[in-house]
Order: C-alpha cells, then sequence, then structure tokens
C-alpha cells in the first residue's frame, strides 16, 4: 500500500513546524511506521539541526531531484530512533532549484519507500509553499494563539483547500495562565476563525528550547507536556482520529479548585 | 370595426400604458392562440406586466366575454402579461388603483434579482465581488475583502473589509450580525475598525451628514419607514 504525504505548514514564520514536524515524525516512528522527515526550507535548512543530525548530512534533495543520488543515499538514518528518516534541504541553493513537477515524482517515490512522509514546509505562500503543498495528500496547519499567525493560517487554510487539501489545526504555545486572564486568544477563539478540525493542542513548554539545541526528539522526554501533546497529535494523525484533545489547563491544588467554585457562584 | 379576409387576425399597438391587441373573433380559437404567440414571442420582457385590452372588434357583446377571458388566460400564463381587460368602457369605474396593486404584488414575481449570494467563510487574502448588492452567509475573517456595487449584508461576523456602494453610491449600507470590521468603505468614504468589542447584535453602517455612522440595526433599521416596499 502507497504511504501518506502530510504537509506542515503555517504561513507565518517561527510558529513551530519544524519542531513539530521533527516531533510527529519521531512519534510516528516509535509506534513502529516507517517515517521520512523533508526540510523544504530550501536555502534556510533547519530540520537537521533539530533533529541533531546536521554532521551527517552528504547529499539533499536538490541532489535527488537532479540524479546526483538515490533518495537511499540521501536519506539519513536517525540516532536514537529506528524507521525515522531526515531528506535534508540543500543550503546552497535558492526554493526554485525545485519545480511542482518534481516534487510530484519525488512524493511517487516517497510513497513507496515510507509509510508516512512529513514536509516540513517553509514560511510564506511562495514557490517552496508550492512545492510543498503540490504532491501532499494531507495537511497539518500550526497556528500559535496570536493575531498575526492566525490571519496568516486563514491565508493558508484558503490555498490549501483551492488544492483540494482539507487542513487540520495544531493550536501551538497556549500558555493557560494567559488565556485565563484573558492576555491571551484562547484555542476556542482561534479554532472560532479558521473553522477547521482540531488535531491538537500544545502548551508552551520549556524543555522544546532544551530539545531543539541539544537535538534530542522531544518526544523521547517523559515530563515534557509539548512531547506529551505531540505523541497524541501523532497517534490522531494516524489510526486514531477519536482520541480526545487534552485542553492545556493550569493545574490548580485543591483548595484553590474549591474556592474557584465558591467564588463563580456569586 | 370590420374584419376582412386579408386583414390580419390580430393586431398589436400602444395605447396609452396599454398594449391594445384587435383579434379577429370570427377565426377559431386555436389559430388565435397561435397568430398571438408570433407578435408576443417578439416582444420578449416588454409583455411582461404589460396591461392589455383584448378588442374583439364588437363593441361590448356580452359574447365576447368568454373569449377575452381565455385569451387573457392564455397571454398571462405564457407571456406574464398583467392585467387583461375587454376596451375601456363605461365601467372604467374599475378602480385603477386596484390593479395597479394587483400588478405590483404580481410584479415580484418576474423580478430579476442581480445581486450576489454566497455561503461559506471568506478567508484572509479572498476578495468577494459583487456587481450589485453582496450577501454573505458566513464570517468575513480578518484580511478578506468584501466589494460591491450595492449594499453588504453579512449574515455572520464581519472582520475583514467590507467596500459597499463602489465607486459612487452613497445610499449603501453595510449589515452585519457581528459588527468589528478592521475597515469599512461606503461609496468614497473610508473608516476604520472600532477597538471597542462589538455589542454581539446586528449593526450597520450607513453615511450621515458625509461621515459614515454605525448603529444598532434591530433598533434604528432604515427601511422601516417606507411605505410600500420596494427593490433596492
Amino acid at each position: 500500500m502507497d504511504g501518506k504525504i502530510i504537509v506542515v505548514t503555517s504561513g507565518k514564520g517561527g510558529v513551530g513546524k519544524t519542531t513539530i514536524t521533527a516531533s510527529i515524525g519521531a512519534a510516528l516512528a516509535l509506534q513502529g511506521k516507517r517515517v521520512a522527515v523533508v526540510d523544504m526550507d530550501i536555502g534556510l535548512r533547519n530540520l537537521d539541526v533539530v533533529m541533531g543530525l546536521e554532521n551527517r548530512i552528504v547529499f539533499n534533495i536538490v541532489d535527488i531531484i537532479q540524479g546526483r543520488c538515490k533518495i537511499k543515499q540521501a536519506a539519513i538514518k536517525d540516532r536514537r530512533i529506528d524507521n525515522l528518516y531526515l531528506i535534508p534541504a540543500s543550503q546552497s541553493d535558492d526554493k526554485n532549484a525545485i519545480k511542482p513537477e518534481n516534487m510530484v515524482w519525488l512524493c511517487g517515490k516517497l510513497r513507496k519507500e515510507f509509510d508516512i512522509t512529513l514536509l516540513d514546509c517553509p514560511a510564506g505562500i511562495e514557490q517552496g509553499f508550492r512545492n510543498s503543498i503540490v504532491a501532499a495528500d494531507e495537511a497539518v496547519v500550526v497556528c500559535t494563539p496570536e493575531v498575526s499567525a492566525v490571519r496568516d493560517a486563514d491565508r493558508i487554510i484558503g490555498l490549501l483547500y483551492a488544492q483540494s487539501i482539507t487542513p487540520k489545526l495544531i493550536v501551538n504555545r497556549i500558555v493557560p495562565r494567559m488565556v485565563e486572564n484573558g492576555d491571551m486568544l484562547s484555542h476556542e477563539d482561534v479554532v472560532e476563525v479558521l473553522s477547521i478540525d482540531l488535531l491538537g493542542l500544545i502548551e508552551m513548554d520549556e524543555y522544546v528550547v532544551v530539545s531543539t539545541n541539544t537535538g534530542t526528539p522531544l518526544v523521547l522526554q517523559e515530563d515534557s507536556k509539548a512531547g506529551k501533546a505531540l505523541h497524541r497529535i501523532a497517534l490522531r494523525l494516524d489510526g486514531h482520529p477519536d482520541l480526545p484533545i487534552e485542553n492545556p489547563m493550569i493545574q490548580k491544588t485543591f483548595w484553590k479548585k474549591l474556592s474557584s467554585k465558591f467564588s463563580r457562584k456569586n | 370595426m370590420n374584419f376582412n379576409e386579408d386583414s390580419p387576425p390580430v393586431k398589436i399597438k400602444g395605447v396609452g400604458d396599454s398594449l391594445w391587441v384587435t383579434i379577429n373573433p370570427s377565426l377559431p380559437i386555436d389559430q388565435l392562440k397561435q397568430e398571438l404567440i408570433k407578435p408576443f414571442e417578439r416582444l420578449k420582457h416588454l409583455a411582461i406586466n404589460a396591461r392589455i385590452i383584448i378588442d374583439a372588434g364588437n363593441g361590448e357583446q356580452e359574447s365576447s366575454d368568454d373569449l377575452i377571458e381565455t385569451l387573457g388566460t392564455f397571454l398571462k400564463k405564457e407571456f406574464q402579461v398583467g392585467h387583461v381587460t375587454k376596451p375601456v368602457s363605461q365601467n372604467r369605474a374599475v378602480t385603477q388603483n386596484r390593479i395597479r396593486q394587483q400588478d405590483m404584488g404580481n410584479s415580484w414575481h418576474h423580478y430579476q434579482n442581480d445581486g450576489l449570494v454566497i455561503a461559506g467563510r471568506v478567508r484572509s487574502g479572498q476578495k468577494i465581488q459583487a456587481k450589485k448588492h453582496l450577501i454573505v452567509l458566513g464570517d468575513v475573517n480578518p484580511g478578506a475583502e468584501a466589494i460591491a456595487g450595492g449594499d453588504i449584508i453579512i449574515m455572520g461576523s464581519l472582520q475583514g473589509k467590507a467596500s459597499a456602494g463602489q465607486p459612487d453610491n452613497e445610499e449603501a449600507i453595510i449589515v452585519a450580525l457581528e459588527f468589528k470590521p478592521t475597515q469599512i468603505q461606503i461609496g468614497g468614504f473610508v473608516a476604520g475598525g472600532m477597538t471597542e468589542s462589538a455589542k454581539n447584535r446586528p449593526e450597520f453602517a450607513y453615511i450621515e451628514n458625509n461621515a459614515i455612522v454605525v448603529d444598532d440595526y434591530i433598533k434604528e433599521n432604515p427601511f422601516r419607514r417606507l411605505a410600500w416596499p420596494e427593490v433596492r
């Protein structure tokens, strides 16, 4: 059976696409799937750093497309997780080095090799984005609870629908305390504007910085809230769509809960 | 009036605000119908709602009443004509008003709307343009644009940009169930969105004293005072 191509996109930069791609890839591989993560951000590659595989790059995606190597030669196996492979971007070319028809061809090959291929889409809606969505079967839109991120995600969703792809939403970097105080959009506000299916909610988590800097997968960190959320997202993405979505909330002590219950009655 | 063998079985001419149709009552009714179709087809939309007077050429004889009635029903059915009478005579007392009201009531059936009705969510970066009125059954998101030559009616939340009455219709209004646009334009006037949160009830924007004003739509409905429903 052919594998799926899933594009992770957001429109706005810096909302966590790359981290989420790496983590979902790792989580799916831990579930026993054969997974490839592809860095589509040609010229500004990051995914290799986040995964800690920077020093092993020999060939990249542009080499595959220009016929200088085979997919197997360019795909780098992860250090810790079996079945997880990275296809890195080229740092010296730019987005125009790949054309949409090249991607259709490449994704056709990847479908045969891997159960799931995750494409880490660059920010923006130009060539890099077009290349990423042209052959995708599914899309995951990452959004943070900020008006600017919501605006860009909305545009991206419109463009995905125009390509007949129905996207799913991840709301990243939620700070429950700020949401409670009304200083941050709640995920309900975001979903109300974007009105697409929710795939998961990820809380702001300091482990993400540690994990990115050391190149260790977030999903392997036992007590990371974001890691747990990403595990559940990976399950929901592949085979368990009905797994309930956990809403990040402030951990309240028993007495605080009790007092807030009483104060609500007034 | 007498008919010769060579005079046409059906003649039409405009009289006042009506069409005067002269028929030859001696011909069979089916042939008359066939003869009526030809000129009325040529009239096309001019026939719609037109007032028709059918003259059977024999004054006010009772015998022709049935014929006129049959042909009248036929014309109403085939060409949506308005009121059909026999030649005006003493019974002009048939109140003109009633006829006008009847025609008015009928006219809604044939009114061709050139407004644009769309359903769904207009997302950031999308632009909806209508020649005349624009009705959106859904939300207009921030970053989206709705543009119309006439009014804009949003059956949902308006959070993007709305430009009504483009380019120069200052009578146009913008209505939304939840009114919190980033910017609105009516004709040549522009207003920025308000920072205070929407009132969670339908509001509308219009031009008063060269400025855009926003009001509660339920309380200040501008069309409530109109005496008779009219086409906008």
